[in-house]
């Protein structure tokens, strides 16, 4: 029931460059070693090797002085884009070691979380209820979402959402423009029924057109699209210092958006055409 | 005739081009319209939320991280201690648990339990019944106040008993359940869509925890002559392990953290359907006085002036991106509703908090934009009219 494996990750947040900065001594052989964040290196302007000092506060209370062994690219959280990740790991005893209050011997034996991974990700739910009932002071939260708790299926169907109404909108654009095109050809049309092709032939030139008008915008669309993924990311991640992936097209997402392009430029394409194929010639030539 | 007239002739004469124009804006005019609205909705409807609570600044333990809240050690002590603070008004104690409450023949329900020290009026409106009483004045061990979708559920109104166990559904325990009374029936400004919650006094709180239990959080309001920053800084000088956080620092948080998404959203898509509403109308014109260029190059050798000439085709664009931008404010309107609804079925929201909120800034920028959107869509057909080679245009359309 319990996991083969409990983690305890212990994270120092928000050390602020005022809390880790270079120190003039070189290091020692037995300096505790901590992982920094790229963006709190940077802003400290420190490398891997360096030596610093961290304390619980800014007036530097109980400093230490630490060895930075590695920088690190925090893991991507949508859920905190917009937050500075200015963190530092470090090895569970050198930060209670850190943190802890000599007047609280308790304190040495306490961590804000723990993080445990299950053999079984299905007893996830039984496993929280068991450990609940054994110590009912402990908050248990599991980490996988449903379906029904994850704020990111609703932003989906958002998406889609405003997707349909672009969609709609787009259609209506298309329309008017075939039928500004299909007005143009009023008399083309006119001669060409005249002279005895059929009003099949006529739907199938004007089907095929609509479709071909469809593909190629839908495909222009998907390489604007492609284009645009790139100069999207780079922009956010820039602006909010991030690793995350703001912007993906797919080629599902391509494949979807050319399927929808494709009717409704065949409806357009028909649907603007069809008075012109139906009427009577003489009117074409409006007589 | 004039320039509008001749215009308003031109776009009946195109109806049915001149209807798809007017329809493609319309929607995608909705959509900016909701952007508009989105871009500072969810802020303003959080601001007020957060003000219909009465107090202005909030008190959570130092350590606390956002998504767990961790007692404040001493909290009654140090409640009575901010009373005593010249720049503070009120102090309430809050403390939230998971519970299980149960009427007489109905399932038990998994329920939030909210214990107060606020009585007289809180984040909730009375639907029936009455307020918590007075700790001082109620004989009442257990007096609650029931969302309106427990009693409902429950089958319980005011002077129903209920019994309440502080335990999370299908978890033993060995605390008993305390027997309490309804006092009211009421909407929760903060209770999340779906959610069964009760709010009780916190004496009868820690009753059912067995345990004198310390809050997790403080709500303090700041005498209106000393303004909460003034109050956040007596009550660190205070209690310099505590984070107080006026209703303005909570804001400015969201707005930077929790809104981040929404605003830039906004942003994005906003100028999205600002260009494709200009590439539509500019598209629709061109191509329109491309079809005209005998007609214009006739009414030009007419006498009629340049200016006529753009100010006809300014008032086409106007009409076609007018009408359609006045269509798109209650095409909008229904649109705000509908996805209101999809995204506040996010899980945790209160169920108070839009997303899409009414401004009448936000319909005043509309009309800027779209005014913006209509003169520079009818740059190009004007400037290609305006230049038009009389004599050689007239030629053309005869030999053609």
């Amino acid at each position: 029931m319990i996991g083969s494996r409990v983690r305890a990750t212990v994270v120092a947040v928000a050390l602020g460059a005022a809390l880790a900065s270079a120190s003039d001594s070189r290091p020692g052989p037995h300096l505790p070693s901590v992982l920094l964040s790229r963006q709190l290196a940077a802003r400290a302007h420190v490398s891997v090797g360096d030596s610093v000092t961290i304390a619980i506060d800014p007036a530097g209370t109980r400093a230490v002085t630490v060895r930075v062994a590695g920088i690190y690219e925090p893991t991507p959280d949508p859920l905190r884009f917009t937050a500075q990740r200015l963190e530092a790991h470090m090895h569970l005893p050198d930060l209670i070691a850190l943190v802890a209050d000599p007047a609280d011997p308790g304190s040495r034996e306490a961590v804000d979380a723990i993080n445990v991974k299950l053999t079984d990700p299905n007893d996830a739910g039984r496993f929280a209820s068991d450990l609940r009932m054994r110590s009912p002071a402990v908050t248990v939260t599991p980490t996988n979402r449903t379906r029904d708790d994850d704020p990111f299926a609703v932003l989906d169907r958002f998406h889609v959402a405003i997707s349909i109404v672009t969609v709609v909108g787009a259609t209506a654009f298309l329309l008017a423009l075939m039928v500004i095109r299909a007005e143009e050809r009023r008399e083309t049309i006119a001669v060409m029924r005249l002279i005895g092709i059929s009003r099949r032939s006529l739907i199938a030139a004007v089907a095929v057109e609509g479709l071909l008008i469809a593909v190629l915008g839908a495909m222009l669309g998907v390489v604007i699209a492609f284009a645009a993924e790139g100069l999207v990311n780079r922009f956010f991640q820039a602006r909010y210092d991030t690793a995350l992936v703001f912007l993906r097209v797919t080629p599902s997402i391509a494949a979807r958006s050319i399927a929808i392009a494709l009717p409704l430029g065949l409806a357009a394409g028909v649907g603007a055409s069809w008075p012109l194929l139906r009427g009577d010639i003489l009117s074409l030539f409006r007589r | 005739m004039t320039s509008l007239w001749l215009a308003w002739r031109t776009t009946k004469r195109y109806r049915v081009r001149a209807m798809l124009a007017i329809v493609g804006v319309a929607v995608i005019g909705a959509l900016l319209f909701d952007m508009l609205l989105l871009s500072r909705g969810l802020l303003d409807s959080f601001a007020d939320l957060l003000r219909s609570a009465g107090y202005d600044v909030r008190v959570v333990a130092g350590e606390g991280l956002p998504i767990v809240r961790l007692p404040i050690a001493g909290a009654a002590r140090l409640a009575a201690d901010l009373r005593a603070l010249p720049e503070i008004r009120d102090v309430v104690l809050i403390r939230i648990e998971r519970a299980t409450a149960q009427a007489a023949s109905h399932t038990a329900r998994t329920i939030t339990i909210v214990g107060t020290t606020q009585t007289g009026g809180g984040p909730y409106t009375i639907v029936k019944g009455d307020d918590l009483p007075t700790s001082a004045s109620s004989l009442d061990r257990c007096p609650v106040l029931v969302s309106r979708r427990l009693a409902a559920s429950l089958d319980v109104g005011p002077g129903s008993s209920l019994q309440v166990s502080v335990r999370p559904e299908g978890i033993r325990s060995a605390l008993p359940s305390i027997a309490c009374r309804v006092a009211g029936v009421v909407n929760f400004y903060f209770a999340a869509a779906g959610e069964d919650s009760v709010a009780t006094t916190m004496d009868a709180l820690q009753d059912a925890l067995g345990v004198p239990a310390d809050a997790e959080l403080i709500l303090v309001a700041s005498r209106p002559e000393a303004g909460p920053a003034a109050a956040v800084r007596a009550i660190e000088r205070l209690r310099p392990d505590l984070r107080a956080y006026s209703n303005e620092a909570v804001l400015a948080q969201f707005n930077q953290n929790g809104f981040a998404y929404f605003r830039q959203i906004s942003l994005v898509l906003s100028s999205l359907t600002m260009a494709f509403a200009f590439l539509l109308v500019a598209t629709l014109l061109t191509v329109s006085v491309n079809q005209r260029l005998g007609e214009i190059a006739a009414l030009r050798a007419l006498g009629i002036s340049r200016t006529r000439i753009a100010s006809l085709l300014l008032w086409e664009s106007a009409l076609l991106v007018g009408a359609g931008a006045v269509l798109a404010l209650p095409l909008g309107g229904l649109l705000a509703l509908g996805l209101d609804r999809l995204l506040r079925q996010m899980p945790g929201l209160p169920d108070r908090l839009h997303f899409f909120v009414f401004q009448w800034r936000a319909v005043i920028m509309h009309a800027m934009l779209f005014a913006v959107t209509a003169a520079a869509a009818a740059g190009y057909p004007v400037w290609l009219a305006t230049r038009l080679p009389i004599a050689a245009t007239l030629r053309r359309e005869v030999v053609g």
